[in-house]
Protein backbone atom coordinates (compact mmCIF):
# COMPACT_ATOMS: atom_id res chain seq x y z
CA UNK A 1 0.00 0.00 0.00
CA UNK A 2 1.36 3.50 -0.55
CA UNK A 3 1.39 5.67 2.04
CA UNK A 4 -1.55 8.36 1.09
CA UNK A 5 -4.67 7.88 -1.08
CA UNK A 6 -3.84 9.41 -4.67
CA UNK A 7 -5.90 10.31 -7.66
CA UNK A 8 -5.65 7.89 -10.77
CA UNK A 9 -5.55 9.58 -14.22
CA UNK A 10 -5.94 7.59 -17.00
CA UNK A 11 -5.10 10.00 -19.98
CA UNK A 12 -5.53 8.50 -23.81
CA UNK A 13 -3.44 10.49 -25.44
CA UNK A 14 0.47 11.77 -24.74
CA UNK A 15 -0.87 15.52 -24.81
CA UNK A 16 -3.08 14.76 -22.39
CA UNK A 17 -0.46 13.32 -19.79
CA UNK A 18 2.04 15.59 -20.14
CA UNK A 19 -0.45 18.20 -19.07
CA UNK A 20 -1.27 15.65 -16.34
CA UNK A 21 2.50 15.29 -15.03
CA UNK A 22 3.42 18.51 -14.98
CA UNK A 23 0.79 19.29 -11.39
CA UNK A 24 2.79 19.00 -8.15
CA UNK A 25 2.78 15.72 -6.75
CA UNK A 26 1.86 13.92 -9.57
CA UNK A 27 4.16 11.34 -11.79
CA UNK A 28 3.99 8.44 -14.44
CA UNK A 29 2.81 5.11 -13.63
CA UNK A 30 3.65 2.37 -15.55
CA UNK A 31 4.85 -1.49 -13.74
CA UNK A 32 4.94 0.91 -10.39
CA UNK A 33 7.48 -1.46 -8.96
CA UNK A 34 9.54 1.84 -7.92
CA UNK A 35 6.98 3.85 -6.63
CA UNK A 36 5.62 0.91 -4.45
CA UNK A 37 9.49 0.11 -3.45
CA UNK A 38 10.51 4.43 -2.51
CA UNK A 39 6.71 4.97 -0.59
CA UNK A 40 7.07 8.29 -1.82
CA UNK A 41 4.97 10.49 0.67
CA UNK A 42 4.77 12.97 -1.71
CA UNK A 43 2.94 11.34 -4.43
CA UNK A 44 -0.48 12.93 -4.68
CA UNK A 45 -1.78 11.78 -8.26
CA UNK A 46 -0.28 9.09 -10.86
CA UNK A 47 -1.19 9.10 -14.43
CA UNK A 48 -1.30 5.81 -15.83
CA UNK A 49 0.17 4.95 -19.68
CA UNK A 50 -1.69 1.76 -20.01
CA UNK A 51 -4.09 3.47 -22.21
CA UNK A 52 -1.31 5.12 -24.66
CA UNK A 53 -0.38 1.95 -26.08
CA UNK A 54 3.28 2.38 -25.76
CA UNK A 55 3.54 -1.41 -25.38
CA UNK A 56 5.04 -1.82 -29.21
CA UNK A 57 8.82 -3.18 -30.49
CA UNK A 58 8.69 -2.66 -34.27
CA UNK A 59 11.53 -2.84 -36.65
CA UNK A 60 12.10 -0.48 -39.17
CA UNK A 61 15.14 0.25 -41.62
CA UNK A 62 17.22 -1.91 -39.65
CA UNK A 63 16.10 0.25 -36.09
CA UNK A 64 14.16 -1.06 -33.49
CA UNK A 65 11.48 1.08 -31.65
CA UNK A 66 10.60 -0.74 -28.36
CA UNK A 67 7.71 1.85 -26.57
CA UNK A 68 8.31 3.04 -23.16
CA UNK A 69 5.54 0.01 -21.80
CA UNK A 70 7.17 -2.54 -22.69
CA UNK A 71 8.32 -4.86 -19.89
CA UNK A 72 11.62 -6.47 -19.50
CA UNK A 73 9.74 -9.80 -19.93
CA UNK A 74 8.73 -8.50 -23.27
CA UNK A 75 12.44 -7.61 -24.62
CA UNK A 76 13.29 -10.65 -23.03
CA UNK A 77 10.70 -12.50 -25.23
CA UNK A 78 11.39 -10.77 -28.08
CA UNK A 79 14.94 -10.51 -28.23
CA UNK A 80 15.58 -14.89 -28.09
CA UNK A 81 13.87 -14.74 -31.62
CA UNK A 82 15.80 -11.57 -32.57
CA UNK A 83 19.51 -11.73 -33.01
CA UNK A 84 20.51 -8.14 -33.27
CA UNK A 85 18.66 -7.54 -29.44
CA UNK A 86 20.17 -10.18 -28.30
CA UNK A 87 22.64 -7.87 -25.60
CA UNK A 88 19.84 -6.60 -24.40
CA UNK A 89 18.33 -9.86 -24.14
CA UNK A 90 21.80 -11.35 -21.92
CA UNK A 91 21.47 -8.00 -19.77
CA UNK A 92 17.61 -8.06 -19.09
CA UNK A 93 16.48 -11.74 -18.25
CA UNK A 94 19.83 -11.38 -15.37
CA UNK A 95 17.68 -8.35 -13.79
CA UNK A 96 15.24 -9.33 -10.92
CA UNK A 97 12.77 -11.78 -11.55
CA UNK A 98 10.53 -13.70 -14.01
CA UNK A 99 7.44 -11.76 -12.11
CA UNK A 100 8.94 -8.62 -11.67
CA UNK A 101 10.36 -8.30 -15.15
CA UNK A 102 6.41 -8.90 -16.13
CA UNK A 103 6.07 -5.45 -14.46
CA UNK A 104 9.34 -3.59 -14.73
CA UNK A 105 8.84 -1.29 -17.79
CA UNK A 106 11.43 0.35 -19.96
CA UNK A 107 10.25 4.08 -19.90
CA UNK A 108 10.28 3.54 -15.73
CA UNK A 109 14.00 1.84 -15.93
CA UNK A 110 15.35 4.92 -17.69
CA UNK A 111 13.56 7.65 -15.61
CA UNK A 112 14.62 6.47 -12.11
CA UNK A 113 17.79 4.73 -13.34
CA UNK A 114 18.66 2.57 -10.10
CA UNK A 115 22.46 2.22 -9.39
CA UNK A 116 22.21 -1.84 -10.22
CA UNK A 117 19.96 -1.41 -13.62
CA UNK A 118 20.51 -3.82 -16.06
CA UNK A 119 19.16 -1.95 -18.54
CA UNK A 120 21.22 1.30 -19.19
CA UNK A 121 24.66 -0.08 -19.69
CA UNK A 122 23.09 -2.60 -22.92
CA UNK A 123 21.61 0.82 -24.21
CA UNK A 124 24.54 3.42 -23.78
CA UNK A 125 27.09 0.23 -25.98
CA UNK A 126 24.28 -0.23 -28.62
CA UNK A 127 24.12 3.45 -28.92
CA UNK A 128 20.47 3.55 -28.51
CA UNK A 129 18.81 6.76 -28.35
CA UNK A 130 15.25 8.16 -26.49
CA UNK A 131 12.41 9.74 -27.72
CA UNK A 132 10.80 12.02 -25.32
CA UNK A 133 8.07 14.97 -25.18
CA UNK A 134 8.05 17.23 -22.62
CA UNK A 135 6.91 20.93 -24.27
CA UNK A 136 8.41 19.68 -27.69
CA UNK A 137 8.96 15.56 -28.88
CA UNK A 138 12.59 15.07 -29.15
CA UNK A 139 15.14 12.13 -30.18
CA UNK A 140 18.66 12.56 -28.29
CA UNK A 141 21.03 10.09 -27.11
CA UNK A 142 20.68 7.94 -23.99
CA UNK A 143 24.03 9.39 -22.94
CA UNK A 144 23.23 12.72 -23.25
CA UNK A 145 19.74 12.03 -21.98
CA UNK A 146 21.91 11.21 -18.56
CA UNK A 147 24.72 13.89 -18.73
CA UNK A 148 22.51 16.48 -20.02
CA UNK A 149 20.38 16.78 -16.65
CA UNK A 150 17.03 15.81 -19.24
CA UNK A 151 16.77 12.88 -16.61
CA UNK A 152 15.39 15.03 -13.72
CA UNK A 153 13.21 17.28 -15.80
CA UNK A 154 9.35 16.26 -16.24
CA UNK A 155 8.74 14.47 -19.48
CA UNK A 156 7.24 11.48 -20.46
CA UNK A 157 9.94 9.00 -22.83
CA UNK A 158 7.56 7.69 -25.60
CA UNK A 159 10.08 5.25 -26.71
CA UNK A 160 14.27 4.07 -27.40
CA UNK A 161 15.20 3.48 -30.47
CA UNK A 162 18.09 1.18 -31.07
CA UNK A 163 20.13 0.33 -34.08
CA UNK A 164 20.55 -3.15 -35.71
CA UNK A 165 24.21 -3.74 -35.85
CA UNK A 166 24.54 -6.67 -38.24
CA UNK A 167 28.45 -7.15 -37.28
CA UNK A 168 28.50 -6.39 -33.72
CA UNK A 169 30.84 -8.48 -31.21
CA UNK A 170 28.90 -7.84 -27.56
CA UNK A 171 29.39 -9.19 -24.19
CA UNK A 172 27.12 -8.17 -20.91
CA UNK A 173 28.75 -9.04 -17.37
CA UNK A 174 27.40 -7.70 -13.87
CA UNK A 175 28.42 -8.38 -10.35
CA UNK A 176 26.10 -9.66 -7.74
CA UNK A 177 27.22 -12.59 -5.12
CA UNK A 178 23.70 -14.37 -5.41
CA UNK A 179 21.41 -14.40 -8.49
CA UNK A 180 18.75 -12.42 -7.02
CA UNK A 181 20.85 -10.10 -5.32
CA UNK A 182 21.04 -6.26 -7.25
CA UNK A 183 24.18 -6.68 -9.14
CA UNK A 184 26.88 -3.65 -7.74
CA UNK A 185 27.51 -3.17 -11.58
CA UNK A 186 26.79 -4.03 -15.15
CA UNK A 187 29.38 -3.84 -18.23
CA UNK A 188 28.62 -4.13 -21.16
CA UNK A 189 31.20 -4.03 -24.04
CA UNK A 190 30.42 -3.62 -28.23
CA UNK A 191 32.49 -4.08 -31.44
CA UNK A 192 31.40 -2.26 -34.32
CA UNK A 193 33.42 -4.98 -36.89
CA UNK A 194 34.53 -4.33 -40.54
CA UNK A 195 35.67 -7.86 -41.01
CA UNK A 196 38.36 -8.80 -38.24
CA UNK A 197 38.85 -4.92 -37.64
CA UNK A 198 36.84 -3.12 -34.96
CA UNK A 199 35.13 0.27 -36.46
CA UNK A 200 34.01 1.18 -33.23
CA UNK A 201 34.33 0.28 -29.65
CA UNK A 202 32.10 0.89 -26.71
CA UNK A 203 33.31 -0.19 -22.94
CA UNK A 204 30.26 0.86 -20.86
CA UNK A 205 30.16 0.67 -16.93
CA UNK A 206 26.57 1.62 -14.47
CA UNK A 207 26.79 1.60 -10.84
CA UNK A 208 30.12 3.66 -10.72
CA UNK A 209 30.16 6.88 -8.81
CA UNK A 210 28.04 9.61 -11.55
CA UNK A 211 26.25 6.40 -12.17
CA UNK A 212 27.80 5.34 -15.66
CA UNK A 213 31.55 5.30 -17.40
CA UNK A 214 32.58 5.14 -20.79
CA UNK A 215 36.49 4.34 -21.20
CA UNK A 216 36.68 6.45 -24.18
CA UNK A 217 40.85 6.12 -23.81
CA UNK A 218 40.18 2.22 -23.92
CA UNK A 219 37.56 2.09 -26.75
CA UNK A 220 40.42 4.62 -29.02
CA UNK A 221 43.39 1.28 -28.39
CA UNK A 222 41.05 -0.79 -30.04
CA UNK A 223 39.49 1.60 -32.97
CA UNK A 224 41.06 0.36 -36.66
CA UNK A 225 42.97 -2.85 -34.84
CA UNK A 226 42.41 -6.53 -34.86
CA UNK A 227 41.27 -7.68 -31.50
CA UNK A 228 44.18 -9.56 -29.59
CA UNK A 229 45.08 -10.05 -25.73
CA UNK A 230 47.68 -7.68 -25.98
CA UNK A 231 45.13 -4.75 -26.94
CA UNK A 232 42.91 -5.76 -23.81
CA UNK A 233 46.33 -5.54 -21.31
CA UNK A 234 46.71 -2.25 -23.41
CA UNK A 235 42.92 -0.86 -22.68
CA UNK A 236 42.97 -2.13 -19.21
CA UNK A 237 45.67 0.09 -18.10
CA UNK A 238 42.54 2.89 -19.08
CA UNK A 239 39.79 1.41 -17.41
CA UNK A 240 39.75 2.90 -14.10
CA UNK A 241 36.10 3.13 -12.76
CA UNK A 242 35.56 5.27 -9.54
CA UNK A 243 33.29 3.69 -6.87
CA UNK A 244 31.95 4.99 -3.76
CA UNK A 245 32.48 2.39 -0.52
CA UNK A 246 29.41 0.77 1.37
CA UNK A 247 29.07 -0.88 4.04
CA UNK A 248 29.98 -4.38 2.06
CA UNK A 249 32.70 -3.48 -0.05
CA UNK A 250 35.33 -1.14 -0.80
CA UNK A 251 35.49 1.70 -3.58
CA UNK A 252 39.26 -0.17 -4.50
CA UNK A 253 37.70 -3.70 -4.12
CA UNK A 254 34.87 -3.03 -6.17
CA UNK A 255 37.18 -1.26 -8.64
CA UNK A 256 39.56 -3.86 -8.90
CA UNK A 257 36.85 -6.41 -9.37
CA UNK A 258 35.52 -4.25 -12.51
CA UNK A 259 38.80 -4.63 -14.03
CA UNK A 260 38.95 -8.22 -13.48
CA UNK A 261 34.75 -8.34 -15.09
CA UNK A 262 36.14 -6.17 -18.14
CA UNK A 263 39.35 -8.18 -18.85
CA UNK A 264 37.09 -11.78 -18.69
CA UNK A 265 34.69 -10.25 -20.85
CA UNK A 266 37.00 -8.70 -23.94
CA UNK A 267 38.70 -11.46 -23.68
CA UNK A 268 35.85 -14.15 -24.56
CA UNK A 269 34.72 -11.96 -26.74
CA UNK A 270 38.00 -11.76 -28.40
CA UNK A 271 38.41 -15.63 -28.30
CA UNK A 272 34.73 -15.34 -30.16
CA UNK A 273 34.57 -16.75 -34.07
CA UNK B 1 -14.85 3.01 -3.80
CA UNK B 2 -16.44 0.48 -5.99
CA UNK B 3 -14.05 -1.01 -8.81
CA UNK B 4 -14.89 -3.35 -11.38
CA UNK B 5 -12.50 -6.70 -11.34
CA UNK B 6 -12.55 -9.60 -13.88
CA UNK B 7 -10.83 -12.34 -11.48
CA UNK B 8 -10.94 -15.73 -12.44
CA UNK B 9 -13.19 -15.38 -15.41
CA UNK B 10 -15.49 -13.65 -13.13
CA UNK B 11 -16.79 -10.28 -13.04
CA UNK B 12 -16.43 -9.11 -9.41
CA UNK B 13 -17.42 -5.55 -7.76
CA UNK B 14 -14.76 -4.96 -5.30
CA UNK B 15 -13.92 -2.24 -2.27
CA UNK B 16 -10.91 -0.69 -3.09
CA UNK B 17 -8.69 2.62 -2.13
CA UNK B 18 -6.54 4.42 -4.42
CA UNK B 19 -3.53 3.36 -3.01
CA UNK B 20 -3.98 0.02 -2.64
CA UNK B 21 -1.96 -3.35 -3.93
CA UNK B 22 -3.58 -6.16 -5.88
CA UNK B 23 -2.75 -8.82 -3.26
CA UNK B 24 -4.65 -6.14 -0.53
CA UNK B 25 -7.47 -5.76 -2.50
CA UNK B 26 -7.40 -9.80 -3.49
CA UNK B 27 -7.11 -10.89 0.40
CA UNK B 28 -9.25 -8.52 1.93
CA UNK B 29 -12.05 -9.57 -0.62
CA UNK B 30 -11.87 -13.48 0.49
CA UNK B 31 -9.12 -14.66 -2.61
CA UNK B 32 -7.04 -15.79 0.42
CA UNK B 33 -5.17 -18.52 -1.91
CA UNK B 34 -3.06 -15.37 -2.63
CA UNK B 35 -0.55 -15.45 0.02
CA UNK B 36 1.24 -12.45 1.28
CA UNK B 37 4.76 -13.65 2.35
CA UNK B 38 7.24 -10.89 1.71
CA UNK B 39 5.33 -7.98 0.61
CA UNK B 40 8.03 -6.80 -1.49
CA UNK B 41 8.46 -8.62 -5.09
CA UNK B 42 10.81 -11.36 -3.91
CA UNK B 43 8.86 -14.54 -2.37
CA UNK B 44 6.60 -15.31 -5.11
CA UNK B 45 3.99 -16.24 -2.29
CA UNK B 46 1.26 -13.25 -3.51
CA UNK B 47 1.77 -14.59 -7.64
CA UNK B 48 -1.37 -14.48 -9.55
CA UNK B 49 -1.50 -14.12 -13.74
CA UNK B 50 -2.07 -10.81 -15.04
CA UNK B 51 -3.36 -11.04 -18.60
CA UNK B 52 -2.10 -14.69 -19.03
CA UNK B 53 1.57 -13.32 -17.14
CA UNK B 54 2.94 -14.27 -13.57
CA UNK B 55 3.27 -11.21 -11.58
CA UNK B 56 3.89 -10.30 -7.84
CA UNK B 57 0.53 -8.59 -7.00
CA UNK B 58 2.20 -6.95 -3.64
CA UNK B 59 3.67 -5.02 -6.69
CA UNK B 60 0.56 -4.04 -8.44
CA UNK B 61 -1.44 -1.29 -7.85
CA UNK B 62 -4.85 -2.34 -7.61
CA UNK B 63 -6.10 0.37 -9.64
CA UNK B 64 -3.75 0.04 -12.78
CA UNK B 65 -5.54 -3.56 -13.67
CA UNK B 66 -9.16 -2.53 -13.58
CA UNK B 67 -9.80 -3.95 -17.05
CA UNK B 68 -6.83 -6.74 -16.79
CA UNK B 69 -7.35 -10.46 -16.59
CA UNK B 70 -6.76 -11.67 -13.01
CA UNK B 71 -6.21 -15.63 -12.55
CA UNK B 72 -5.25 -16.76 -8.97
CA UNK B 73 -4.53 -20.38 -8.29
CA UNK B 74 -8.30 -21.18 -7.68
CA UNK B 75 -8.75 -19.82 -11.24
CA UNK B 76 -6.59 -22.87 -12.22
CA UNK B 77 -7.81 -25.67 -10.44
CA UNK B 78 -9.73 -25.72 -6.95
CA UNK B 79 -9.73 -28.66 -4.51
CA UNK B 80 -12.47 -30.74 -6.00
CA UNK B 81 -10.84 -30.05 -9.32
CA UNK B 82 -7.44 -29.44 -9.44
CA UNK B 83 -5.38 -28.64 -12.24
CA UNK B 84 -2.69 -31.23 -13.22
CA UNK B 85 -0.45 -29.57 -11.66
CA UNK B 86 -1.52 -29.34 -8.55
CA UNK B 87 -2.28 -32.72 -8.20
CA UNK B 88 1.20 -33.97 -8.84
CA UNK B 89 2.69 -30.95 -6.38
CA UNK B 90 0.69 -32.89 -3.51
CA UNK B 91 1.68 -36.74 -4.89
CA UNK B 92 5.23 -36.35 -5.05
CA UNK B 93 5.25 -34.20 -1.79
CA UNK B 94 5.92 -30.46 -3.24
CA UNK B 95 3.60 -28.75 -1.32
CA UNK B 96 5.73 -29.00 1.98
CA UNK B 97 3.99 -26.42 4.33
CA UNK B 98 2.13 -25.07 1.50
CA UNK B 99 2.47 -21.67 2.15
CA UNK B 100 4.56 -20.76 -1.36
CA UNK B 101 2.61 -23.44 -3.02
CA UNK B 102 -0.19 -21.03 -4.66
CA UNK B 103 2.93 -18.92 -6.10
CA UNK B 104 4.86 -22.11 -7.22
CA UNK B 105 1.47 -23.75 -9.15
CA UNK B 106 0.91 -20.66 -10.68
CA UNK B 107 4.86 -19.65 -11.95
CA UNK B 108 4.57 -23.74 -13.29
CA UNK B 109 1.43 -23.10 -14.78
CA UNK B 110 2.62 -20.09 -16.73
CA UNK B 111 6.32 -21.60 -17.34
CA UNK B 112 4.22 -25.15 -19.04
CA UNK B 113 2.00 -23.10 -21.29
CA UNK B 114 4.75 -21.34 -22.30
CA UNK B 115 7.17 -24.15 -22.60
CA UNK B 116 5.77 -27.83 -22.63
CA UNK B 117 8.99 -29.67 -22.70
CA UNK B 118 11.48 -27.67 -20.24
CA UNK B 119 14.58 -28.45 -19.29
CA UNK B 120 15.97 -28.68 -15.22
CA UNK B 121 18.03 -25.28 -15.91
CA UNK B 122 14.91 -23.22 -17.67
CA UNK B 123 12.61 -24.94 -14.72
CA UNK B 124 14.88 -23.33 -12.36
CA UNK B 125 15.24 -20.13 -14.33
CA UNK B 126 11.43 -20.10 -14.21
CA UNK B 127 10.77 -20.38 -10.65
CA UNK B 128 13.29 -17.87 -10.48
CA UNK B 129 10.47 -15.31 -8.21
CA UNK B 130 9.49 -17.89 -6.04
CA UNK B 131 11.15 -18.51 -2.48
CA UNK B 132 10.36 -22.20 -0.48
CA UNK B 133 11.24 -20.85 3.24
CA UNK B 134 11.47 -25.37 3.63
CA UNK B 135 14.02 -25.49 1.42
CA UNK B 136 12.84 -28.04 -0.51
CA UNK B 137 13.02 -27.15 -4.35
CA UNK B 138 14.21 -30.79 -5.27
CA UNK B 139 10.02 -32.19 -5.08
CA UNK B 140 8.86 -29.01 -6.32
CA UNK B 141 11.66 -29.50 -9.82
CA UNK B 142 10.56 -33.02 -9.53
CA UNK B 143 6.46 -31.74 -9.68
CA UNK B 144 7.28 -29.74 -12.48
CA UNK B 145 9.23 -32.24 -14.47
CA UNK B 146 6.35 -35.14 -14.37
CA UNK B 147 3.45 -32.26 -14.62
CA UNK B 148 5.74 -31.23 -18.06
CA UNK B 149 5.13 -35.43 -18.76
CA UNK B 150 1.99 -35.48 -18.25
CA UNK B 151 0.47 -32.66 -19.92
CA UNK B 152 2.47 -34.15 -23.00
CA UNK B 153 1.19 -37.21 -22.58
CA UNK B 154 -2.18 -36.05 -22.99
CA UNK B 155 -1.48 -34.08 -25.82
CA UNK B 156 0.01 -36.38 -27.86
CA UNK B 157 -3.42 -38.29 -26.52
CA UNK B 158 -5.65 -36.35 -27.87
Amino acid sequence: MLPNEIQWYFPTNLNEAIKLINQQGVILHAGGTRILKTQTQSIKGLVDIDALKLNYIRRKNKVFHIGAGVTFGDIVKYSRQTENLKMLEASLSKAASTPLRNRITIGGSIKDFPLWSSLYAPLIALDAKINLIDKKNYTLSIEEYVTKGIIKTKHIIKEIIVPSEEHLKWGVKRFSLIRFEYPLFNIAVSFQMNEDIVRNAKLVITGVHGRFKRFKKAENIFAGEKLSQELIEKAGKFINPKFISDYKYSANYKEKIAKVYFKDVLTEIAGRE
Amino acid sequence: MKINFNINSESKNLDVKSNETLLEVLRNNGYTEVKCGCNEGECGACLVLLDGKPVNSCQVLAMSVRNKEIKTVKGIGTLFSPHIIQKIFAKVGADQCGFCSPGMVIASYSLLKENPNPTYIEIVEGLDGNLCRCTGYVKIIEAVEESAELINKRIKAE
